[in-house]
């Protein structure tokens, strides 16, 4: 596991930075996106930081029904155009 | 009416919450007689239209009778089956992967009166709540997807058309006539929930117009990077877009010359509707498996290219149907699918057959397995 | 009286073949008369606008339908899939409709307690329809609003001790045959090797981290009733590798035509004639490797051609069965045609052990190498099967450690284009051209 990962403050940091960054044009990424984060960590350990963020309510699932994408929590248009407020 | 809480606090998601425990175990749902025959099932055989006898080693008889149903059902409907269990089957019931419902006997007398109570009962509108078929070398019941009844992208109605097509099909449910077993399934659009690409017969709702846009409301409620890279032919790219009144907006393009109608762009965008009155409709397809009886599983084939959607009982796609499985019932060898039936014959004979129509769209034209399908022999029939 | 008049809809209530129609407008009586005072959780007349709004698509020939991707149940990724009516003022009933998928048990067998309890859960929580099952095998809880979903899924978890099924970029739900629960040809135990593989791998269930979607189906014997070599990514179908029991009696008893050994267990016991039972043509003429024969009234298997095709077995299940020697084979990568076009299942593992006594080791290291392949190289939206096809199968055996062996292919590759790899070729590809022109003028 890479230090960044390790270290769960600064990957949760870095996870809601890049985010955030990219947030003027997308708010939903694949979970593959993490891997440009991690790029040298497994999927399995990516996954056990992105899961506890997730129980921390910082990212949030937006599913298609056939796949899952992942946000920072109330971000993007969804809420509102889904009338989930 | 008052909200009832659990005690689910939403302010602590967390707190006393249970995750992660899987389905029921199955163990705690066999009938007496399953559990002790598990494993140790010497034979069985099918009596009659729906009713089987499993025979265990231990000498042990279970008798079940198989009814079709709708696959969306009524908690009404669930509890009348739970009342028919409780009093023949001892409270115990399964369903099939094919939609069916099973109830299990222990000894042969008790399958009339079971046999009895099922088919007296009926709908107020007059159809079997519980019509008794479904084995053998006949139709079982149609596997099917959500359609109009709650999904966002069907391209036509699930329920309603495999009402239609069980009504049409419906002796060949209680029967055992064909050569052998024939599986029907519907999916509402290409995106298969339901797989129906290895049926028999598969029904498919079929899009044939690209989405609209509503570029005044597009930017504001969807993510156009989202709605770009749902699509999976790359048809849609940004764009610029001036609206009657002269403002400009941010939207999309679609080169709809490469949109294959998937509608995955209208599930990430409710800007891209894709249904239409007249686009949309219905795909028939025939001669698929899944067995690796005799010969290998095999995908079925396009045989209607589009069928008018006909509210409410699709006559043209019904009377299709009856006559692919007619022609088969009189073609077909014994033990032999409808796709193998029409292999041996040479699908120019299917067509001949069944009486309908060859046009243009049935030849593949879909990236590179297309060619496979093309004939490169001079073996052919006139 | 009706909430809304459904003129079409009204014209599918005729006819033998189950009325959903008469179901739905049962069910919205049910719901308005409320005899057994339900403290409705959602609106009460839900049912009479679902059937309002199916109306209206009978009408136009359009769904009525929207996507929604926000709502769930905290932490999970999977199992509730949002609905919204695009005519909320007409029908406020259904304009918050969602959908949660309930994992089914091993083989659908149910008591009847526990069907009550979901009805029951059901009529107060949500619309009171169901999908008895949905096509991945889940109980459909069809049509519930956002603040339900939690309370839901806190009965289904505290009091009834069930979970959600999977839905979007995860493991879905893993569906079986009934397997040797109540069929004599399942060469494993279908109901447990599934109730195991869905606990092992609730994460993967339940918090989606997968490329897409991702299928396990089981089935007992190459019949496949539950088309797993057909639509799931990897499917596990029973198989033996020994011989065909053969009970010499009961062959001639269906050569006899005796009562009690009708041919193919009673499958053409219908309004058409057959004729006798005929074993050379019916049986012997059918094998597809020809590897049988009936002479002096014995009947003789070549095994070791037998592809165990279950056609001889289903004809005579009295006189023919499956080997002792059972276990499995896994085939990978099935999908339905989007996007490239549809994949059967290919053939990785033509025969494992089924061994519930190491927690099935041999099965589970075959999942986690492939979806550890999976999940680094997958692109988004990349099913395995596509995955397979764009790295190739040769890859596959190499990240699995799996040898290559002729089952794998129906033929060998018709072309020559292989391409080596340097430390398979004498020498590796580092030459000296020097040395070369010696003997080669330019």
């Amino acid at each position: 596991m890479s230090d960044l990962l390790a270290n769960k403050e600064a990957a949760v940091q870095a996870v809601v930075e890049w985010m955030t960054k990219k947030a003027g044009n997308k708010t939903k990424f694949y979970f593959n996106d993490f891997s440009k984060i991690f790029p040298d960590d497994k999927p399995r350990d990516i996954k056990k930081v992105v899961n506890k963020m997730v129980e921390e309510e910082i990212l949030e699932y937006w599913s298609s029904g056939s796949t899952t994408m992942y946000g920072l929590k109330g971000s993007g248009i969804q809420h509102s155009s889904e009338g989930e407020e | 009416m008052a909200f009832i809480s659990t005690g689910y606090n939403p302010a602590k998601p967390m707190e006393n919450r249970i995750t992660d425990i899987g389905p029921k175990d199955y163990n705690d749902f066999y009938p007496p007689v399953i559990a002790k025959n598990k494993g140790k099932w010497s034979h069985h055989e099918i009596l009659e239209p729906g009713v089987l006898v499993h025979v265990g080693d231990s000498g042990d008889e279970l008798y079940t009778v198989r009814v079709g149903g709708a696959r969306i059902m009524s908690t009404g409907h669930i509890n009348e089956i739970c009342d028919i269990a409780d009093k023949h089957c001892n409270g115990y019931v399964r369903f099939t992967t094919r939609n069916n419902i099973e109830f299990m006997v222990d000894s042969k007398d008790k399958v009339e009166p079971l046999k009895n109570d099922l088919k007296s009962r009926k709908f107020a509108g007059g159809s079997f709540k519980f019509p008794i078929g479904g084995t053998g070398a006949g139709v079982t019941n149609i596997v099917h997807t959500q359609g109009w009844i709650h999904c966002h992208t069907p391209a036509t109605d699930a329920s309603g058309t495999v009402k239609a097509a069980m009504d049409v099909l419906f002796s060949d449910f209680q029967d055992m006539r064909l050569p052998a077993q024939l599986r029907v399934s519907m999916a509402c659009c290409l995106n298969m929930c339901g797989a129906v690409h290895c049926s028999d017969i598969a029904i498919l709702g079929y899009h044939r117009k690209p989405p609209m846009l509503d570029h005044e409301y597009l930017d504001k409620v969807c993510e156009i990077p989202l709605a770009i890279s749902a699509c999976p032919t790359a048809a849609i790219k940004p764009a610029k877009v001036k609206l009657a009144d002269g403002k400009e907006v941010k939207s999309v393009e679609v080169k709809n010359e490469r949109c294959m109608y998937c509608g995955n762009c209208y599930t990430m965008c409710p800007s891209m509707p894709l249904a239409d009155a007249d686009g949309d409709g219905i795909v028939l397809m025939a001669g698929g498996k899944v067995s690796n009886r005799i010969s290998a599983p095999k995908f079925s084939k396009v045989v209607v290219a589009f069928l008018p959607n006909e509210m409410p009982r699709w006559p043209s796609m019904t009377a299709t149907i009856k006559r692919m499985v007619d022609a088969y019932a009189k073609g077909a060898n014994k033990y032999e699918r409808m796709g193998d039936w029409a292999d041996r014959i040479g699908w120019e004979k299917f067509f001949d057959a069944c009486e309908i129509e060859f046009t243009h769209h049935l030849i593949d034209d879909f990236r590179q397995q297309a060619y496979m399908s093309w004939r490169q022999t001079t073996q052919f029939k006139f | 009286m009706a909430k809304h008049k459904t003129p079409l809809l009204d014209q599918l209530e005729s006819g033998p073949w189950p009325s959903f129609v008469s179901d739905l407008k049962a069910q919205a009586e049910k719901r308005a008369k409320n005899v057994e005072g339900v403290e409705f959780q959602i609106p009460q007349d839900c049912i009479a606008d679902l059937l309002g709004v199916v109306e209206l698509s009978y009408k136009h020939g359009r769904t009525h339908w929207k996507h929604g991707g926000i709502v769930g149940v905290f932490g999970y990724g999977g199992g509730v899939i949002g609905r919204y009516c695009d005519q909320p003022k007409l029908f406020p009933g259904v304009e918050h409709f969602h959908t949660m998928r309930v994992n089914q048990p091993a083989g659908k067998y149910y008591t009847t307690d526990y069907l009550r309890s979901l009805t029951k859960l059901w009529d107060l929580r949500g619309s009171g329809v169901f999908n008895m099952h949905g096509a991945t095998g889940d109980i459909i809880l069809l049509g519930t609003t956002t603040p339900q979903l939690e309370e839901v899924f806190w009965t289904l978890t505290h009091d009834m001790g069930q979970d959600l099924g999977g839905s979007g970029s995860n493991l879905r739900t893993p569906a079986d045959c009934l397997g040797q629960s109540r069929c004599e040809y399942a060469c494993y135990d279908t109901n447990a090797l599934v109730y195991f593989l869905t606990n092992q791998y609730q994460d993967e269930l339940h918090r989606p981290a997968f490329p897409y979607k991702f299928k396990f189906k089981l089935d007992g014997c190459p019949n496949c009733c539950v088309a797993s070599i057909a639509r799931s990514d990897m499917s596990f179908i029973g198989t033996w590798r020994d011989d065909i029991r053969i009970d010499q009696d009961a062959v001639n008893k269906y050569v006899e035509n005796a009562a009690g050994y009708p041919a193919n267990a009673g499958a053409f016991r219908g309004s058409r004639d057959w004729g006798k039972f005929d074993l050379e043509k019916e049986v012997l003429g059918l094998c597809p490797t020809k590897c049988m024969m009936f002479k002096n009234k014995k009947l003789s298997i070549d095994n070791a051609n037998c592809t165990r095709c279950m056609h001889c077995i289903n004809v005579m299940p009295r006189a023919l069965k499956i080997g002792k020697d059972t276990g499995l084979s896994i085939l990978v990568g099935a999908k339905a045609p989007i996007l490239d076009g549809a994949q059967m299942g290919s053939l990785l593992v033509p025969f494992v052990e089924v061994n519930p006594g190491n927690d099935y080791e041999a099965i589970t290291q075959v999942i986690e190498n492939v979806w550890d392949w999976w999940m680094e190289e997958g692109k988004n939206r990349e099913r395995l099967g596509e995955l397979i096809m764009r790295q190739g199968f040769q890859k596959l055996l190499e990240v699995t450690g799996i040898e290559a062996m002729p089952q794998h292919v129906s033929y060998p590759r018709t072309n020559p284009y292989i391409f080596w790899k340097e430390d398979e070729v004498e020498g590796g590809w580092e030459r000296d051209v020097d040395e070369y022109r010696k003997h080669h003028l330019r």
